[in-house]
């Protein structure tokens, strides 16, 4: 029983960071994919007085990376409903030319209104609309719930971290007489912290094994069944084979630094 | 004959000097010497024994074990000199989870043996400390003159060149004590090994010749 308390008082702590670690690698993937809808879904509205190739948008702004010119016969077919042919002819003179722009990322509102001065810098620029008003409120929406979710993820990785320190603490108690007695027979560090190491390796595989099963329920049961869209869509990015090896490698570096940093408070040379 | 022990002008202190225990002592131990220290409570005797297995640096002075200048030597070179030393402490120092004969191998562990000479090694030295049919027990499960030959048998299963023994008999029974010695002189004589005891009282039956130091007001004399 004692043995069990030991073990899980060491792996539920490393359990919960590596949970923050995979939940904030699914995280980024979800949301770099609902990112990416939002990009391609968003352009703003430039007027021109004269035809404008992308290359000079580029010019102006380094985040632009497509324009597409609205057809102006298009335009014209519904304005000059009921006029002569000279008059529409006039009225297609006079019309300037519009651009529908798309943006290489999903921009904070700060850098629409750069991009907007930046185009409107040229004489060429009538007017642009950026749509900032629905804009602002998906990203500050998207922004708030990001920031949320990592604030709650290094809380919970803090609090983990305390807790794993704290098992350090009796774990230094529990192996001090062992390791101070093979130190006084010229036990090399290595050997003096095998047990622990041995120990603390088996847990990180363990914590390894029950955080990706966790997740491979979610990926596979819970997350089809949930209906939850952003979910359902992303259902290939929730958990990838290589986490595995992301989670094992996170472990063991919490693993070393909790056995050396036993170890080496348990030096035993006075001066 | 070579000095295993050197020590000159020699002061060990606790606290980063505040607390002197010994002041410039000098004194040499030759290779297969016996020696007592004696001295009474709180004199410094385990303190100069700390010194020698580098448990405690020099706080001014020399003290040298096997060539090696304790006031300086690195990491590495104590834990290699430590494998070359033979420590018998008053507690024991067992390690209560390991069976007996783990214990007595630790040694050979450390010096990376194979598990047939540590298994062959153990077998002899709990014969020779009558606890043969203890091996496989724990060291919580036998008395404390039984933990103490345990002990010995440790300090012996390499064949050291020093024996550092820090009250080796203090707590225990007439036979114990009997077998501890009688451990320590055939060490010294048939191997040619250095035996250091501090005790605060020397067996009135020991058949080696040996030498003498007391501690007294934080000075170590010779005894003649």
């Amino acid at each position: 029983m004692k043995f069990i308390k030991n073990h899980l008082m060491f792996i539920l702590p490393l359990m919960a960071i590596l949970l923050g670690v995979e939940f904030y690698l699914v995280f980024d993937r979800t949301t770099n994919s609902y990112e990416k809808t939002l990009t391609e879904g968003y352009t703003m509205l430039v007027v021109t007085k004269k035809p404008v190739k992308l290359g000079s948008f580029q010019s102006l702004n380094k985040h632009i990376i497509t324009s597409k010119q609205i057809e102006r016969s298009n335009i014209i077919s519904e304005v000059a409903k009921g006029m002569s042919e000279s008059n529409s002819k006039a009225v297609l003179a006079a019309l300037p030319y519009f651009y529908n722009l798309g943006l290489d990322s999903f921009l904070h509102t700060s850098e629409l209104a750069k991009i907007k001065k930046d185009l409107e810098s040229n004489a060429n620029v009538k007017r642009v609309e950026t749509f900032g008003s629905s804009y602002n409120s998906s990203y500050r929406l998207f922004a708030f719930i990001k920031l949320i979710l990592k604030i709650f993820i290094v809380f919970m990785a803090v609090v983990s971290l305390f807790l794993i320190i704290k098992q350090m603490e009796i774990w230094k108690y529990a192996h001090k007489e062992r390791m101070q007695v093979m130190e006084i027979f010229g036990a090399p560090l290595m050997l003096r912290s095998g047990v622990l190491f041995r120990v603390a390796f088996v847990d990180a595989i363990f914590a390894t094994i029950f955080v990706s099963a966790i997740f491979f329920y979610i990926k596979f049961y819970w997350a089809a069944q949930s209906g939850i869209d952003l979910l359902v869509e992303n259902q290939e990015v929730l958990f990838k084979t290589e986490d595995i090896a992301i989670l094992f490698v996170s472990a063991v570096v919490i693993v070393i630094v909790a056995v050396y940093s036993v170890v080496f408070s348990n030096k035993g040379v006075q001066e | 004959m070579s000095n295993v022990i050197q020590a000159s002008q020699l002061t060990l202190a606790y606290d980063n000097g505040e607390k002197e225990i010994i002041r410039n002592a000098s004194f040499n131990i030759k290779k297969g010497e016996f020696v007592f220290i004696t001295g009474p409570s709180g004199s410094g005797k385990s303190t100069l024994l700390k010194a020698l297995y580098g448990q405690l640096k020099p706080t001014n002075g020399s003290l040298v074990v096997g060539g090696n200048d304790l006031a300086n030597i690195r990491r590495s070179k104590l834990q290699e000199l430590r494998t070359h030393m033979g420590i018998i402490f008053q507690d024991y120092k067992l390690v209560n989870e390991w069976t007996v004969e783990k214990n007595v191998v630790l040694p050979l562990m450390i010096a990376g043996y194979s598990n047939e000479i540590q298994e062959t090694q153990a077998r002899r030295l709990l014969k020779h400390v009558k606890l043969s049919e203890h091996a496989n027990k724990y060291p919580l499960e036998l008395s404390g003159g039984e933990q103490q030959r345990v002990g010995v048998a440790r300090a012996l299963s390499k064949n050291p060149v020093v024996i550092l023994a820090d009250e080796p008999t203090g707590n225990l029974d007439d036979y114990s004590s009997n077998v501890i010695w009688d451990l320590m002189e055939n060490a010294c004589q048939q191997l040619d090994t250095t035996v250091l005891v501090v005790t605060h009282k020397i067996p009135t039956i020991f058949s080696l010749p040996y030498r003498h130091f007391i501690i007294e007001s934080k000075g170590v004399y010779e005894v003649h």
